[in-house]
């Protein structure tokens, strides 16, 4: 049946239909070619956003001290309430609390060579660096090692990095020694981090500067948890836990202010609220489209079918069986829409490569004072592409059969006197 | 060979119309027989059906001794393929296909591979003087060209019985001589031939003539085309 003749006589038929061929074809492409637009955009979005919060975890609290508003048991409002070590106690106490992760603050000066910058450091754990999500550009980040030998290393933002080697001339700070507030540290990785202004940020082992700096009260605390899954529980903990650190603190429990516990497993849950509403965007406009692509698909090959009523009839005078008509009906528009939705399939992606490469090389995309990405990898899962296309194959064929059922039904006399 | 027995086929429409009123009627292996009446006197219709393009209501035929009746698509055109060959009065060639590709196509249905099959059809074409005019399309040929094309792909599967609906309808009178000089001589080798035709000239050419009138035969008419010099004008 699917023999050389076979194929010949339906690229014929093809051939000879050039301007219709080349419309139905037309929109088969098209239809692909922008729901892959589409999804790849969505997709850039989507992976921008998501990118600027790579290795961050979401089982995590960060506990800022603030000052008071409401006053409380004799005390004024405007209370400037630092957290201390009975914090970290209360939190190491509560069941939900996994790891706490004072943030022990110094401010100072960098002195590398002849250059001095002004630098914020941070005596944090390792486990920060995903309660944060700190890019590492170069070297590492602090580590378990660094945190038992309370050794004197630090890890420093990009544009301390960079201008560092500018005046230095090296062509890396890794395994530089460098000077903060006198002290010799030894710089093991460059953060992407976010430079505020002309001030470094610089992260060293929580140990080491806990021994260098009796520092005993803290701006920020950080912790990680474990079975607060929903919402619910993490609004229900955050509450708790203020009122525990407001009695401890002797305010109110009510004060909006005191201290600010900030939870991301909310906030990303907030994220991911907005992208899944993205999402179904996305999915119902690219469904819409794939329905345009079909009716165009379907009304074309109604046509297409009625045009042929004439032939039909010829052939079937000439003892064509239904079967061989129904069959090459079908075959045309299976091997129309499967060519053309090929290439709208090629076209759509290779754009969408070629805009990636393009961003890719030119840095657009992300706002590099920030270190934020708002469009990253605007392409589209290729399994989701091939089978929008096999959809509207199959929806093609499905067109393309009805009609040609009913022209195989009509009597051979009447399809021949068609007009 | 055709052999037609209280035939009846009403058209139902908005308005019924009761097309042929019980058609008995025997075409004997090889003869050939014109079918003549006015336009609406249902020979058009009563030939669809022995081509069984159309079906019918009541009665029985029989073609090659088998019974037409209530048959699937696919044994019908199976009967139009191995038995019937069809010549239009609008040729009803496929315009995207060449001479040659158009004579071959019955042989297509066959499952004949395409190097016999357009051997076969080349076989035909040249007997009609269409050699050179084999990969021309339909568009490119005059009317009796088509008409000897349509011809050609009648004869190239060597039915049983050719089926003729106005034959020359569409061609000048030189034409018509030439084709029906063609049908005669096809009808000579012994295939049987059915001829329908609004044209007395045409008819003379024929052994019998069937006169249909509103939906019934009036008389059938035998006669002898060797008296008639077809080389004159026809009509």
């Amino acid at each position: 049946m699917f023999n050389r003749d076979f194929w010949s006589e339906i690229f014929m038929a093809l051939r000879r239909n050039k301007l219709r061929t080349i419309l139905t074809g037309f929109a088969i492409s098209w239809g692909i070619f922008m729901l892959i637009i589409l999804l790849s955009a969505g997709n850039g979005l989507k992976n921008g956003v998501n990118s600027n919060f790579a290795d961050r975890i979401n089982n995590t609290y960060t506990i800022w001290s603030s000052s008071t508003e409401l006053p409380y048991k004799g005390h004024k409002a405007g209370r400037y309430i630092m957290l201390n070590n009975k914090d970290i106690q209360l939190l190491e106490s509560l069941y939900q609390v996994e790891e706490v992760s004072p943030v022990l603050s110094k401010g100072g000066t960098l002195v590398f060579g002849e250059k001095s910058r002004n630098v914020n450091m941070e005596g944090v754990k390792p486990i920060f660096k995903n309660i944060e999500g700190i890019k590492i550009v170069e070297g590492r980040f602090i580590n378990e090692n660094d945190m038992k030998n309370k050794l004197k290393v630090v890890v420093i933002d990009k544009n301390t990095s960079e201008e560092l080697m500018r005046v230095s001339g090296e062509t890396s700070m890794i395994g530089k020694t460098v000077y903060i507030n006198d002290l010799s540290f030894i710089v093991v990785g460059v953060s992407k981090g976010m430079a505020f202004g002309e001030m470094g940020q610089c992260f060293a082992p929580y140990s080491t500067i806990r021994a260098l700096y009796n520092v005993n009260e803290y701006y920020q605390l950080t912790f990680t948890t474990k079975g607060l899954d929903t919402k619910e529980e993490n609004e229900v903990f955050a509450k708790e836990l203020k009122k525990k650190i407001a009695t401890l603190h002797e305010f109110s429990p009510d004060d909006q202010r005191g201290v600010w516990i900030e939870s991301q497993m909310i906030n990303s849950l907030e994220t991911m609220k907005i992208f899944n509403t993205i999402n179904i965007f996305i999915w119902i406009i690219g469904i819409a489209m794939l329905i345009s692509g079909v009716v165009g698909v379907s009304n074309i090959m109604r046509i297409t079918v009625k045009e042929r009523t004439n032939e039909i009839g010829i052939r079937k005078a000439l003892g064509a069986k239904p079967r061989s008509i129904l069959l090459s009906i079908v075959m045309e528009s299976l091997v129309i829409t499967t060519i053309f939705g090929y290439i709208g399939m090629i076209c759509g992606v290779g754009v969408m490569e070629i805009v990636n490469s393009i961003m890719e090389a030119s840095g657009a995309g992300t706002n590099a004072e920030m270190g934020m990405s708002v469009f990253v990898n605007p392409t589209v899962d290729i399994s989701i592409v091939i089978s929008a296309t096999l959809v509207l194959i199959v929806s093609g064929v499905a067109a393309g059969f009805a009609p040609a059922w009913n022209s195989v039904k009509v009597k051979p006399i009447e399809a021949m006197n068609y007009r | 060979m055709i052999k037609l027995e209280n035939i009846n086929k009403t058209y139902f429409g908005a308005q019924p119309l009761h097309v042929l009123k019980g058609i008995n009627l025997n075409v004997e292996e090889g003869e050939l027989v014109s079918i003549m009446g006015a336009s609406g006197s249902g020979k058009s219709t009563l030939l669809n059906i022995i081509g069984i393009l159309d079906n019918y209501d009541d009665g029985d035929y029989y073609l090659a001794g088998k019974l037409v009746k209530n048959l699937s698509e696919n044994q019908a055109a199976e009967f139009r393929n191995k038995l019937i060959g069809f010549i239009f009065q609008s040729f009803n060639l496929i315009p995207f296909k060449t001479a040659l590709e158009n004579v071959a196509l019955p042989l297509f249905y066959q499952g004949v591979n395409r190097k016999k099959r357009n051997m076969m059809a080349m076989e035909y074409l040249e007997r009609f003087g269409l050699k050179n005019w084999a990969d021309h399309y339909p568009n490119e040929l005059s009317g009796g060209q088509k008409q000897r094309v349509s011809i050609a792909r009648a004869l190239v599967t060597s039915p049983k019985l050719i089926l003729a609906d106005e034959p020359t309808g569409a061609l000048d009178s030189k034409t018509s001589a030439e084709v029906m000089q063609i049908l005669r001589e096809v009808n000579a080798t012994g295939i049987t031939m059915v001829v329908v035709t609004h044209e007395r000239g045409i008819a003379n050419l024929t052994r019998k003539i069937v006169h249909l009138k509103d939906g019934l035969i009036e008389s059938i008419e035998e006669n002898d085309p060797d008296k008639m010099d077809f080389t004159k004008e026809i009509k």
